[in-house]
């Protein structure tokens, strides 16, 4: 897609004020906070193969102003993949695997099994070390 | 002739001859063909699930290897259907125009070459903007990319399908230097200056001697594209402009026309996109937090969602890239003209090399909550899109803008929109938020989406791009002299793929014997 069709130029910053308090009433010329830099693979010089396997396939959507956190901050207390505690290895293959809400399946093209694996169980044990 | 076509599905005895020849050439784990392989490669954001389906999926990682899939592929007679990401989401996803295609997924294949100096990159299909980004980061930024609202996807792949961004190279195609290509008869093709052999200027110069092939492999299926030669952007000295809203939708015309004029003459190098209050609410809220009532939004729920988030009827972002100096006086005229048309709200904003940057599109920063708007209904979402091109006119703006809003009240469905500048022309691009929840819009969806398309050819428009549902109908309106345009392209399939196996159907090209 695409700036395709669901390009948002205006409504860009909008997005991290989504959860912010409602507008003033008389709307002053100043806009929301930026948005951060998105977590990609060099982000994390030391991460370990699990983890730098999340962040070049998931972190895209899963990172802090992904689309998959922000359409998780509608539903649970914890968008954050990295920072729930109540993910299973066998949870994660099958949401990635079949899709789930939004998110579309990730293929066995891209993402091999073995790598899924290996993303599954850094989601599982990442928690307790995930600030 | 109208090139509205019957379409035949791949014969499944040969798909299963195809699948025992490719798990031969590439190993039992790159070939996918159970049901939830099949599924998974299917079209996320289809309107009717039934359409589409692949016959299954390879994954290739070597040219070479593509090269004897696509022989296997000609001696079997089955079709092939090349991604790079799949991730072309409202347009197809990664599923075929013809049913029981067998995907070519290169997702696998992400080498990038990067010519600091020149400001170039060489890239392979699987890269996504986001490994472009992270590639460029760990070298300091000195070039930026431009990037779609779905990151997510490739960005060969976003530039052959014409996709866009916002930065002054937000135009994808325009920015292509030099391909290569595996052709249907297996042969490998460099186009422009990639045909001399070890020519150190392939991804500078970009026609070559004699044709030049390049364009003729974006929005068809001519061809498998391997690689791509893509300009990329210096980094900027610095960025100034303005985050603008406007309150009434008889604003649009007045802003095309201010921007018009200095996008054309260069004063505005980027290509700003104008977009309505949707486009911002549907990102951040759902529609059953205003109403349970079905149908169009009335008006006084418009306003409620749009005080909520204070966004305008209409808003749009304007930025200057380049020297300070420059910008400085550029951004003077643009704030003159700007004010001339009394906006909503005017937000200033500026960065210098060097300074925190922006995390937005305007920088080249890949984004993928734009997608959110997937979720606009609350449930199981997506969108296709209805882009008809324009005359950077404000008067013929206001008309298609009322022309299609009185559609979508119609129709019932909820009015999401932008008008995105290029150099000369506006593409229209209308969103129809799915509710694959509730089958009586999706039902209304078809008969809606083709209305919309015949408003737009009465009035001489055509669509830029358009979901695979759609190909052939939009190809339909390219009418001139009895369709003469479509039979060059299936003259031109003809000659280079006429068992049609590269991708048949893609842009509403089939070869004659389909």
């Amino acid at each position: 897609m695409t700036r395709a069709h669901t390009a948002v130029l205006s409504a860009g910053l909008l997005a991290m004020a989504a959860c912010a308090p409602p507008a003033p009433e008389n709307p002053a010329n100043t806009g929301p906070p930026p948005m951060p830099i998105p977590e990609t693979v060099s982000s994390r010089p030391s991460a370990g193969p699990g983890e730098k396997l999340f962040l070049e396939h998931c972190a895209s959507c899963h990172g802090p102003v992904g689309m998959g956190t922000g359409l998780l901050a509608r539903r649970t207390d914890e968008p954050q993949l990295e920072k729930r505690e109540d993910l299973s290895a066998d949870y994660v293959a099958t949401a990635v695997r079949l899709g789930i809400g939004n998110m579309p399946p990730v293929t066995r093209g891209e993402l091999p099994d073995e790598d899924l694996q290996q993303i599954a169980d850094y989601l599982v044990a990442v928690e307790e070390t995930v600030p | 002739m109208s090139p509205v076509r019957r379409r035949q599905r791949v014969d499944p005895a040969r798909l299963g001859r195809a699948k025992v020849a490719f798990e031969q050439l590439l190993g039992r784990d790159r070939v996918f063909f159970a049901d939830q392989d099949i599924r998974s490669y299917a079209d996320k954001f289809a309107v009717d699930d039934n359409l589409h389906q692949p016959g299954g999926a390879i994954a290739a990682e070597t040219v070479e290897e593509i090269q004897a899939i696509v022989r296997i592929a000609s001696e079997l007679r089955v079709a092939l259907w090349p991604i790079s990401r799949g991730k072309n989401l409202g347009y197809g996803g990664s599923a075929p125009v013809l049913e029981g295609s067998v995907i070519l997924d290169l997702s696998r294949m992400k080498a990038i070459e990067y010519d600091e100096e020149n400001g170039t990159v060489l890239v392979e299909p699987g890269v996504s903007f986001y490994d472009l980004y992270d590639f460029l980061r760990q070298r300091g930024l000195k070039h930026w990319i431009s990037v779609p609202g779905n990151s997510w996807g490739s960005v060969l792949g976003n530039a052959l399908d014409r996709g866009m961004g916002y930065t002054p190279y937000g135009e994808h195609a325009t920015k292509i230097c030099g391909l290569e290509v595996v052709m249907a008869d297996s042969s490998l093709v460099r186009t422009g200056m990639g045909a001399v052999e070890g020519s150190p200027t392939w991804q500078l110069y970009r026609y070559g001697f004699g044709p030049s092939w390049d364009q003729m492999f974006v929005q068809s299926n001519f061809g498998i594209v391997t690689r791509m030669g893509l300009w990329l952007m210096p980094e900027p000295e610095s960025l100034m402009g303005m985050d603008l809203e406007f309150d009434r939708p008889e604003d649009l015309g007045p802003l095309i026309d201010a921007l018009a004029p200095l996008r054309r003459e260069g004063l505005l190098q980027q290509s700003p996109t104008i977009g309505n209050w949707l486009r911002a609410a549907a990102v951040l809220t759902t529609r059953d937090q205003w109403t349970d009532q079905k149908g169009h939004l009335p008006d006084p729920v418009i306003d409620a969602i749009r005080k909520r988030f204070n966004v305008g009827w209409w808003g749009v972002s304007l930025r200057l890239y380049g020297r300070e100096s420059v910008n400085r006086e550029a951004y003077k005229i643009l704030e003159t003209e700007m004010n001339k048309l009394k906006p909503m709200i005017m937000r200033p904003t500026t960065w210098r090399r060097g300074e925190p940057i922006e995390s937005s599109g305007w920088t080249g920063t890949p984004l993928t909550f734009p997608m959110q708007n997937a979720n606009w209904h609350g449930g199981r979402g997506g969108h296709v899109g209805f882009s008809p091109v324009l005359p950077q006119s404000g008067n013929a703006a206001m008309a298609q803008f009322r022309r299609t809003y009185e559609r979508y009240r119609e129709f019932g469905m909820d009015y999401q929109a932008s008008f995105a500048f290029g150099e000369r022309h506006l593409i229209n691009v209308n969103v129809v938020l799915l509710d694959k929840d509730d089958p009586e819009m999706m039902a209304r969806v078809d008969p809606f989406f083709r209305t919309l398309v015949a408003d737009a050819a009465e009035h001489g428009y055509g669509e830029y791009r358009t979901h695979l549902d759609y190909m052939d109908l939009v190809a339909s309106t390219y009418s001139f002299n009895d369709h003469a345009l479509w039979k060059l392209n299936q003259k031109v399939k003809d000659a280079l793929d006429p068992a049609g196996i590269i991708a048949p159907g893609k842009s509403g090209i089939w070869p004659a014997q389909t």
